[in-house]
């Protein structure tokens, strides 16, 4: 069976349906040359997206600071009747907002084989942007572990701390897991890195990272700030939804222990 | 109830990371991008009020920089200012050297791609949005967004020689 350059982008980037992109996965798994071709969408994709998001590390110029609070100070914001192409036209895209959203639908339909494929990605890009983070993350035993300030935010940080706006680690979404585990998404703001850890024995493992596509992950939970290879690997393992914030609160308190 | 102008100011400095690659994306330079960027920031001031209730800001700023870098290209056409040839090798403000070296490849080569392709790359893959979310913000439909996104990709991998390229 042969398939275009379209039909395997859209596979690679996950868009899909289901049953188009079961056909896809067993056609890839008989024929290596196929295989290949998704894999060179995918590695172009972490290429493209990797260059670019080195710019999300570099300082902010002031001018761009002073311009974003700038309206505050000089009363902008009154209507403006100028330059009508400035706003969007149609519909305006709506990015969910963070707490207790369960995941959406074409997320919870994944397949296992794109989320392993994903997993693999992530993890090969891991290594790669956390060059600077190795005091956050190790290798232990069976895969990557959390340690420092890494750990520490991990054990102690709510997702709706105020006070860790400038923290090094932003949390974003805490769960449980199938097994009965905690898990919580978290952005390095440093390294614009973003991974997914669960407990385990005491600390926590990280099962997949991906370059961050936000900065910080205090903003809103903008469709773009947790990168799909987290997103997924939060897909396979979440039982219901996410936590609110007062029984995120309370998994704390309890030290993350298993219910 | 509309967020007070300082929160708002607040909101848009959180997007300032975000904007800069965005713009970072779609132009030669940082120097360009960030000029891009601060006309995103003034428009969005100027026209605060027609930011719907409810919507996202962060959508509604990246529609805002399609548009304006959009206009910017048109007006520089219309001054008779042409881009720097595209094979120069003329980077005033990135060079292999000051810069990180894959941002300089993959934005060199973003460059050379029709204005439609590279939104629909930089939506897409470096901003990290769906099929739909990105025909939604560029206004077209989901077919166009896919044929504009494989010819970008396509053209992608053959400058960039590495993943992608030859088969």
């Amino acid at each position: 069976m042969n398939y275009d350059d379209e039909t395997l982008m859209a596979y690679a980037d996950g868009e899909l349906d289901a049953a188009r992109r079961a056909e896809i996965d067993a056609a890839i798994a008989q024929d290596p040359a196929l295989a290949a071709r998704v894999a060179k969408q995918r590695a172009l994709r972490a290429e493209v997206a990797g260059a670019f998001d080195s710019v999300l590390a570099q300082p902010v110029p002031d001018r761009l600071r002073d311009a974003a609070r700038g309206g505050a100070l000089s009363g902008a914001g009154a209507p403006d009747s100028a330059a009508p192409a400035d706003r969007p036209r149609g519909n305006v895209v709506q990015f969910p907002s963070r707490g207790t959203r369960a995941p959406s639908a074409p997320w919870r339909a994944r397949e296992w084989f794109a989320v392993a494929a994903s997993l693999l990605l992530g993890i090969a890009i891991s290594w790669r942007y956390f060059a600077g983070d190795t005091s956050l993350i190790a290798a232990g035993d069976g895969g990557l572990v959390a340690q420092g300030a890494l750990a520490t935010a991990l054990d102690r940080q709510l997702a709706s701390d105020a006070g860790a706006k400038d923290a090094a680690v932003a949390i974003g979404l805490t769960f449980k897991a199938r097994d009965g585990s905690y898990c919580r998404s978290f952005t390095l703001r440093g390294s614009g890195t973003a991974g997914l850890a669960c407990r385990a024995r005491g600390g926590w493992s990280i099962p997949v990272t991906a370059a961050a596509d936000a900065a910080g992950g205090d903003y809103r939970q903008a469709a773009g700030t947790i990168p799909p290879a987290v997103m997924q690997a939060i897909e396979a393992r979440i039982a219901g939804d996410a936590l609110t914030a007062p029984a995120e609160t309370q998994a704390r308190d309890a030290g993350w222990a298993r219910q | 109830m509309s967020p007070a102008p300082e929160e708002i100011g607040e909101r848009i400095v959180e997007l300032l990371p975000r904007l800069r690659r965005f713009a970072r994306s779609l132009s030669r330079n940082q120097h360009d991008a960030d000029d891009l960027v601060q006309s995103v920031i003034e428009r969005a001031w100027r026209h605060l009020d027609q930011l719907q209730p409810g919507a996202n800001l962060g959508s509604w700023m990246f529609g805002i920089m399609k548009n304006a870098w959009i206009d910017d290209r048109r007006a520089r056409t219309r001054r008779g200012e042409v881009a720097l040839p595209e094979d120069s090798g003329s980077h005033p403000a990135v060079s292999p050297g000051d810069a990180n070296a894959a941002l300089w490849s993959v934005s060199e080569a973003m460059t050379k791609l029709p204005e439609e392709q590279r939104l629909a790359v930089a939506l897409v893959l470096v901003e990290g949005m769906s099929y739909k979310e990105a025909s939604q913000l560029l206004e077209i439909p989901m077919g166009t967004l896919t044929s504009r996104l494989a010819r970008g990709r396509a053209a992608l991998a053959d400058a960039l020689g590495g993943p992608g390229g030859a088969a």
